[in-house]
């Protein structure tokens, strides 16, 4: 007999996918609205057609962020905080971005899509979330 | 549809601010509902429900408030709507005396969160916002910065919003500040969410506000024939689902907000004398504004930077001093928002007195939803 030995799993695997790692919205078969995360609905047309599942695409682009410099206990400052727009889907959503300094951080700066640790469930296995990273910048951890 | 309105036959609240823990929720309930009691120069005795709007006070707060009131076995109900509990809780109370099931009714708003929230409040832990690393104040500092960008508008201007509400808090007597402070120490005070800072952010406060709201049969019951402000309609929405790169200060939440707080009521929107806004930070005010359609889009900063929503401009906005000044017990803020109305309109705001005040609105927003433009809103329109 084996033992179980924890794999890593996505934090929510209704939201992302890790081979590849990609996030997963829901499209509309009606009217071709993407969203994120995906919905039993399509809050465009709302015509009653079910949507189906895709994968977003990883290319982004800073909407809007902030430099978080105060936070309840257990969130560790400072960090980026961003929404990003995925133009090839036209979805909009909220993410940390990492591989750039605070004070780099600009509006419509291009970023990428990549997985992070989100924590561990109660068997040890890491839980696997998302981030953005700044594109271009070097790989570090 | 059109109900009828609510009369306000009296409101009270306790100063804002940070109470010792030997204050408790329950404490600061009841020294509101009586000072309201009191203002409409009646007793307990006549109150056939309570409404009761808080966030943190736990299970059953408001028949614990009822326990002490002595109002122990008359129907109470807790309405949990995040920073617009206490609206939505007289949003009920109005419905309600509209229904002819009571004809009097006693709203309190209240809260106790100095002793249990610190750092910034934040979504619920199962919404997916949190999981990201989303506070409050992050919220509102990517909506400044997109602003600024979008409309040219300068991080001075937006500023300007705690200048301007401080200013007007030195009038109110049931403000947790009640001091001036000036541009630089707003543009200099400790960085929260960049590009806003501790001053541009409400605070973290205790307090409670009552009203006790009565139908016209009320009235005649208590033998009231003073000035009663009257309560036209409170609208209610909810965050829609958002889809697409549109502006992200859209808005659109207020407008449909604003929108029914108009038909409710059929008050023209360009007849209001005052607002009382849910600045719980500097650029919420100036947005919020600009999406109920009271200020043109974009235009809100450099309104405020001119005066024109201070005391005596074209518009005031929050005369009482605001969440940033008043404070912030986010389940009390709806219910302080609507004494403040009352004092406007029957004239007796002392120094913060907009000269002439015949129509009012209260604006509440709480709680944000991963994917919306909100959680809640509610919008109270009154009357002289």
């Amino acid at each position: 007999m084996s033992i179980p030995v924890a794999v890593d799993r996505p934090f929510r695997s209704d939201l992302l996918t890790l081979d590849p790692p990609r996030l997963r919205g829901s499209r509309c078969p009606r009217c071709a609205t993407t969203v994120f995360p995906p919905r039993a609905f399509c809050p465009a047309c709302r015509s009653g057609a079910e949507p189906e599942h895709v994968a977003l695409g990883v290319e982004g682009r800073v909407c809007s962020f902030t430099v978080v410099r105060q936070a309840p206990a257990g969130i560790e400052v400072p960090y980026v905080l961003a929404q990003i727009d995925l133009p090839a889907d036209g979805v909009r959503l909220m993410a940390t971005v990492v591989g750039v300094a605070p004070e780099d951080v600009v509006l419509d700066m291009p970023v990428t899509l990549e997985t992070c640790p989100f924590g561990s469930d109660e068997d040890g296995a890491v839980l696997v979330g998302y981030r953005f990273r700044a594109t271009g910048a070097e790989v570090t951890a | 549809m059109t109900l009828a309105p609510a009369h306000v036959a009296g409101v009270g609240m306790i100063r804002f601010g940070r109470y010792p823990a030997d204050v408790t929720l329950e404490d600061m309930a009841v020294r509101a509902a009586r000072a309201a009691v009191d203002d409409a120069g009646t007793d307990l005795s006549v109150i056939d429900g309570l409404y009761v709007g808080h966030v943190f006070g736990g299970p059953v707060a408001g028949q614990r408030v009822a326990a002490q009131l002595g109002l122990d076995g008359r129907p109470v109900s807790n309405h949990e709507n995040y920073c617009a509990s206490g609206a939505s809780a007289v949003r009920e109370a109005w419905v309600a005396l509209a229904a002819g099931l009571h004809d009097v009714a006693l709203v309190i708003g209240v809260e106790k969160m100095t002793d249990r929230v610190s750092g910034g409040v934040r979504p619920d832990p199962g919404d997916l916002d949190a999981a990201v690393g989303y506070v409050m104040a992050a919220g509102h500092a990517m909506s400044a910065r997109r602003y600024m960008a979008d409309h040219g508008a300068t991080r001075e201007q937006i500023a300007a919003v705690a200048v301007k509400n401080h200013a007007h808090s030195v009038h109110n007597p049931w403000a947790q500040y009640q001091k001036p402070i000036d541009l630089p120490t707003v543009l200099n005070a400790r960085p929260i969410a960049e590009p806003l800072g501790l001053l541009d952010c409400s605070p973290i406060s205790d307090g409670a506000a009552a009203v006790l709201l009565v139908s016209p049969a009320g009235l005649r019951r208590l033998g009231i024939d003073g000035p009663t402000p009257r309560v036209l309609g409170v609208g209610l929405v909810s965050g829609s689902v958002q889809t697409g790169l549109g502006d992200p200060n859209a808005e659109d939440v207020s407008r449909r907000a604003g929108e029914q707080a108009w038909e409710l009521s059929g008050v023209d929107p360009a007849d209001l004398d005052l607002v009382e806004m849910h600045d719980c930070f500097t650029i919420a005010e100036i947005v919020r504004m600009e999406g109920l359609g009271l200020v043109p889009r974009g235009q809100g900063a450099a309104w405020t930077a001119a005066g024109e929503t201070a005391l005596g401009g074209r518009l005031p906005v929050n005369p009482s001093g605001g969440l940033l000044s008043r404070g912030h017990p986010v389940g009390a803020t709806g219910a302080a928002q609507v004494c403040e109305l009352t004092w406007q309109l029957r004239g007796s705001a002392g120094g913060r007195q907009v000269e002439g005040a015949q129509v009012g609105l209260a604006y509440c927003k709480g709680g944000t939803v991963n994917g919306t433009d909100g959680g809640s809103v509610t919008t109270v329109v009154m009357t002289r």
